[in-house]
C-alpha cells in the first residue's frame, strides 16, 4: 500500500540545513494500524506530511497504492489526497466559520459530489462519530474531544483508504483520548489503513504495529507477530513483543518510549 | 463549485465588514473617477451621425497657392461653395455659415434678442435628420430664388410664441420680416460635427435662414474666416469673390459609386479652375471625408481629454495597489484554513479560484458604488461648471462597463494575493493553531 525507499528530506533555511528524514525506509500493508513514536523533532510530522503528499521530499522513491508520487503535479496529488487520504491533526483544524456539517462537507465539495450525495455522506460520517445531532453547531461550541471526532468524521466522509493522524489525542485528556482511539480502531477494523503519530505509549501499544523514528530514520521496529487484529488489540494481555535492530531488551525500549511521552 | 466559492466569499466579506468596505470603497472611488472621465471622453468621441456617417460627406478644397497653407482648410471660399452648389451629382447638399441677428416679434413690448443664426440650404434639415414639430424646411426653390423665410427651434418657439404652432407668423431679423415655415424639435448632436470650426461642443443654432439671402442681406460671418492671400476686402461683394475660407460645405451620397462620381466631378472642377488661374499648387485637389473621418481629421476629441483618461487610469491603479495590500493581509491571515483545505483535497487552482471569486465579488460591489460616484460627480460637474447636458449624462454603456472594469481591475489586484495564498506550503500552517 505505502512504500518509501531511501527517502530523505532536507529543510534549507538561511543558515542551517536540517535533515528531517534521512535514508528513510518503510513499507505499510493494506489494513495495518501503525503507531509512530519518537522523540520530539525526530521527523515524525515530516514523515506524515510526505506520506500525505503535503510536502515533497529531497531524495528517494515513494509509491502509494502503486502510484509513483515523486513526479505528480499539484492537481493529481490534490486528487489523491482528496480521494485516498484522510487527515487528522493534533489541533483538530476545523474551519471555525463553518458548522459541523459544512466542515465535514469540505472534502466532498472538492470531490465534486452532488448535494444529495454530500448530505448522505455527511450524515453518515457524523453518525459514525456520534455527533449527527449537532450538525448545525459551530466548532467553538464543542469540547476538544468532540471537535476531534468531527475532524475524524471529516476525514471519513470521503471514505479514504488511508488515514494519517498526527498526535490526534495530543490535546485531549485520557478519557477523551481513549474514545478517539476506540473510534480509530473501529475505523481500522472496517478496513482503513491508519498511520498514527503519538507520544502516548499506552495508545501506541494498542496498535497492530509500532515504529519509532529517531533522528530522521526508522530506528526501532515493533510488530505484533501475526493476526493481531483478530486477537483484539489494546489489552494488557496483548503486550507487544518488541523486535529491535539493536537487540535491545524489550522492557528497556518500552521504558524509553514512555519517558519520551512523559517529557 | 462557483456557487460554493461565492458562498464562501460572501461569508468572508461578512466576517470582516470593515476591511471589505474599505476595499469596496477603494475600488469604487477609482472606478467612479475612471467612469466619469471615460463618459466625458466617449461622448466627445462618439459619432453623432450614427448609420448616416458614410452618407454625409464634408468637402474640402486645396485652393491655396503652392507656398501657402500646407493642409486642406476646413472651410471653402464663397465662390467655390457657389459653384459646387450647381453640381447635380450629390443627392443633397448644403453650404452654410453662422451669423448673428437681432430677433424681434410683432409684439412691440418684446425686447430684441441677439441670436446666432445658421445660414444654410433647404437640404440641411434632411441631411442632418433635423426633426420638425410644425411645418418643414423652406422650399428647394428658395435656395436659388431667395425668399424671407425662417426655421426656428422648439426652445425659441416656446420663448416667443409659448410653444404654439407659429407657422405663417412673422419674425423680424435685423428688422426684416421673415415668415416662419418650420419649427424643429430640440435637436443638438454632440459633437456638433457639421460645424466644428468654432468648437465641437456647443449647442445647435436656434434659427435657420436661407443661404440664398446671404448676398442680399450681407450676413456677417460669426465663424472662422481664414485667408492665405493678402486681399483688401472693403465690401460684401469683394468678400464673396475673395479667397477667404468661411463656408462649410456638406453633400449627401447614397453609396460609394456616387461618392466616386462626385470625386470625379470635383477633380474636373479643380482642373477647370486651374484654367482660370486659381488652384495654383501641385497639391491642388478636393478631399471628401465621411463623418467619422471628419471627426478624426479635426481631432474632435481634445488631447487634454486623453490625458485626463490616462490620469484617472493611473488613479485607479493607485486604488488597486491599495487594495492589493489589504487583500494580501486578509488572505494571509486565513492561511491555516487554507492549509486544511489543501490537506483535505483542494488543489492550488481551486484555492486560487476561490479567492479570485471573492475578489471579483468585492470588485462588483466597488463597480456598483463607483457608478453612484460617477453619477454624482457628473451631476456635480454639470451643476457647478454649467456644462452642456450632452456631456454629463451617464452613458448607458457605462452601466455595463463600470462593473466590468471594476471586476477586471479587482481580479488584477487579486492575482498576487490569491497566488501567494495558494502557493504557500499547507504543512507550515497545519502544525500549530
Ligand atoms: N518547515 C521547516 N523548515 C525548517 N526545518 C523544519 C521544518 N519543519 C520541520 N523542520 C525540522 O525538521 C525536524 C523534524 O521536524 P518534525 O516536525 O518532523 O518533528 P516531529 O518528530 O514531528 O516533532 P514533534 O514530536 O515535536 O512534533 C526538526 O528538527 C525541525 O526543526
Ligand atoms: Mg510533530
Amino acid at each position: 500500500m505505502l512504500s518509501m525507499k531511501n527517502i530523505s528530506k532536507v529543510f534549507q533555511t538561511d543558515l542551517v540545513e536540517t535533515h528531517a528524514l534521512r535514508d528513510f525506509n518503510l513499507e505499510v500493508q493494506e489494513g495495518e494500524f501503525v503507531a509512530v513514536t519518537g522523540p520530539s523533532g525526530s521527523g515524525k510530522t515530516t514523515f506524515l506530511n510526505i506520506a500525505g503528499l503535503l510536502e515533497g521530499f529531497t531524495h528517494g522513491d515513494y509509491f502509494l497504492d502503486g502510484v509513483n508520487i515523486s513526479n505528480l503535479n499539484d492537481n493529481k496529488s490534490a486528487t489523491i489526497r482528496n480521494e485516498k487520504i484522510g487527515f487528522i491533526f493534533q489541533g483538530f483544524n476545523l474551519i471555525p466559520d463553518l458548522n459541523l456539517a459544512e466542515n465535514v462537507e469540505v472534502p466532498l465539495r472538492y470531490r465534486g459530489f452532488n448535494a444529495a450525495e454530500r448530505k448522505r455522506r455527511v450524515q453518515h460520517a457524523l453518525e459514525q462519530v456520534g455527533l449527527a445531532a449537532r450538525m448545525k453547531h459551530l466548532p467553538s461550541q464543542l469540547s476538544g474531544g468532540q471537535q476531534q471526532r468531527v475532524a475524524i468524521a471529516r476525514a471519513l466522509a470521503g471514505e479514504p483508504r488511508f488515514l494519517l493522524a498526527d498526535e490526534p489525542t495530543g490535546n485531549l485528556d485520557s478519557m477523551m483520548a481513549r474514545q478517539v482511539m476506540e473510534l480509530l480502531e473501529n475505523i481500522n477494523k472496517a478496513g482503513t489503513t491508519i498511520i498514527m503519530v503519538t507520544h502516548d505509549a499506552e495508545l501506541a501499544r494498542r496498535a497492530q504495529r509500532n515504529i519509532q523514528i529517531v533522528d530522521g530514520q526508522v530506528c526501532d521496529f515493533t510488530m505484533y507477530q501475526g493476526g493481531a487484529r483478530q486477537q483484539g488489540m489494546g489489552t494488557k494481555a496483548d503486550k507487544p513483543h518488541l523486535v529491535t535492530d539493536a537487540d535491545k531488551p524489550s522492557d528497556e525500549s518500552e521504558q524509553a518510549q514512555t519517558e519520551q511521552a512523559a517529557s | 463549485m462557483f456557487f460554493y466559492y461565492l458562498d464562501l466569499a460572501w461569508r468572508s466579506i461578512k466576517k470582516t465588514p470593515f476591511l471589505s468596505l474599505l476595499m469596496v470603497l477603494a475600488i469604487s472611488i477609482g472606478i467612479g473617477i475612471t467612469i466619469t472621465t471615460l463618459n466625458v471622453y466617449q461622448l466627445m468621441s462618439e459619432n453623432p451621425a450614427g448609420d448616416r456617417s458614410d452618407n454625409l460627406i464634408a468637402v474640402q478644397l486645396w485652393s491655396q497657392d503652392k507656398d501657402a497653407w500646407k493642409e486642406f482648410n476646413a472651410q471653402l471660399t464663397y465662390q467655390d461653395a457657389y459653384n459646387l452648389r450647381k453640381s447635380d451629382v450629390p443627392t443633397r447638399q448644403t453650404a452654410m455659415f453662422v451669423t448673428g441677428l437681432a430677433v424681434q416679434t410683432e409684439d412691440p413690448d418684446f425686447v430684441p434678442l441677439l441670436e446666432s443664426v445658421r445660414v444654410t440650404d433647404s437640404d440641411f434639415f434632411n441631411m442632418f435628420s433635423v426633426p420638425f414639430i410644425y411645418g418643414k424646411a423652406w422650399d428647394k426653390s428658395v435656395d436659388t430664388e431667395a425668399v424671407y423665410q425662417v426655421v426656428i427651434n422648439e426652445a425659441l418657439n416656446q420663448q416667443l410664441f409659448a410653444g404654439e404652432d407659429s407657422i405663417g407668423k412673422t419674425l423680424y431679423l435685423d428688422s426684416k420680416p421673415y415668415q416662419i415655415v418650420g419649427v424643429t424639435k430640440t435637436w443638438s448632436p454632440s459633437p456638433l460635427y457639421y460645424d466644428i470650426t468654432t468648437g465641437a461642443f456647443k449647442d445647435s443654432a436656434q434659427i435657420f435662414v436661407p443661404f440664398s439671402l446671404a448676398p442680399i442681406e450681407e450676413f456677417q460671418s460669426w465663424g472662422n474666416n481664414q485667408s492665405w492671400k493678402r486681399q483688401s476686402i472693403n465690401s460684401y461683394s469683394e468678400r464673396l469673390s475673395s479667397e477667404m475660407h468661411w463656408i462649410q460645405y456638406w453633400v449627401e451620397v447614397q453609396d460609394d459609386t456616387q461618392r466616386d462620381e462626385y470625386a470625379q466631378w470635383l477633380k474636373r472642377y479643380v482642373e477647370q479652375q486651374q484654367l482660370l488661374g486659381r488652384f495654383d499648387s501641385p497639391e491642388a485637389a478636393a478631399k471628401l471625408s465621411n463623418v467619422e473621418q471628419w471627426l478624426e481629421i479635426n481631432e474632435v476629441v481634445p488631447e487634454d481629454n486623453k490625458i485626463l483618461v490616462g490620469l484617472s487610469g493611473l488613479f485607479l491603479l493607485v486604488c488597486l495597489v491599495n487594495m492589493l495590500g489589504l487583500l494580501l493581509a486578509k488572505f494571509l491571515k486565513r492561511a491555516p484554513e487554507v492549509g486544511v483545505r489543501r490537506a483535505i483535497g483542494a488543489s492550488r487552482a481551486q484555492i486560487f479560484f476561490q479567492h479570485m471569486v471573492e475578489v471579483g465579488l468585492i470588485g462588483f460591489g466597488g463597480g456598483l458604488l463607483g457608478l453612484l460616484w460617477a453619477w454624482g460627480s457628473l451631476s456635480m460637474l454639470s451643476a457647478h461648471f454649467d456644462l452642456e447636458d450632452a456631456l454629463t449624462q451617464l452613458d448607458l454603456t457605462m452601466w455595463v462597463l463600470a462593473p466590468t472594469i471594476a471586476i477586471a481591475a479587482a481580479l488584477i489586484a487579486g492575482v498576487y494575493p490569491a497566488w501567494r495564498i495558494c502557493s504557500t506550503n499547507p504543512s507550515v500552517h497545519l502544525k500549530s493553531q
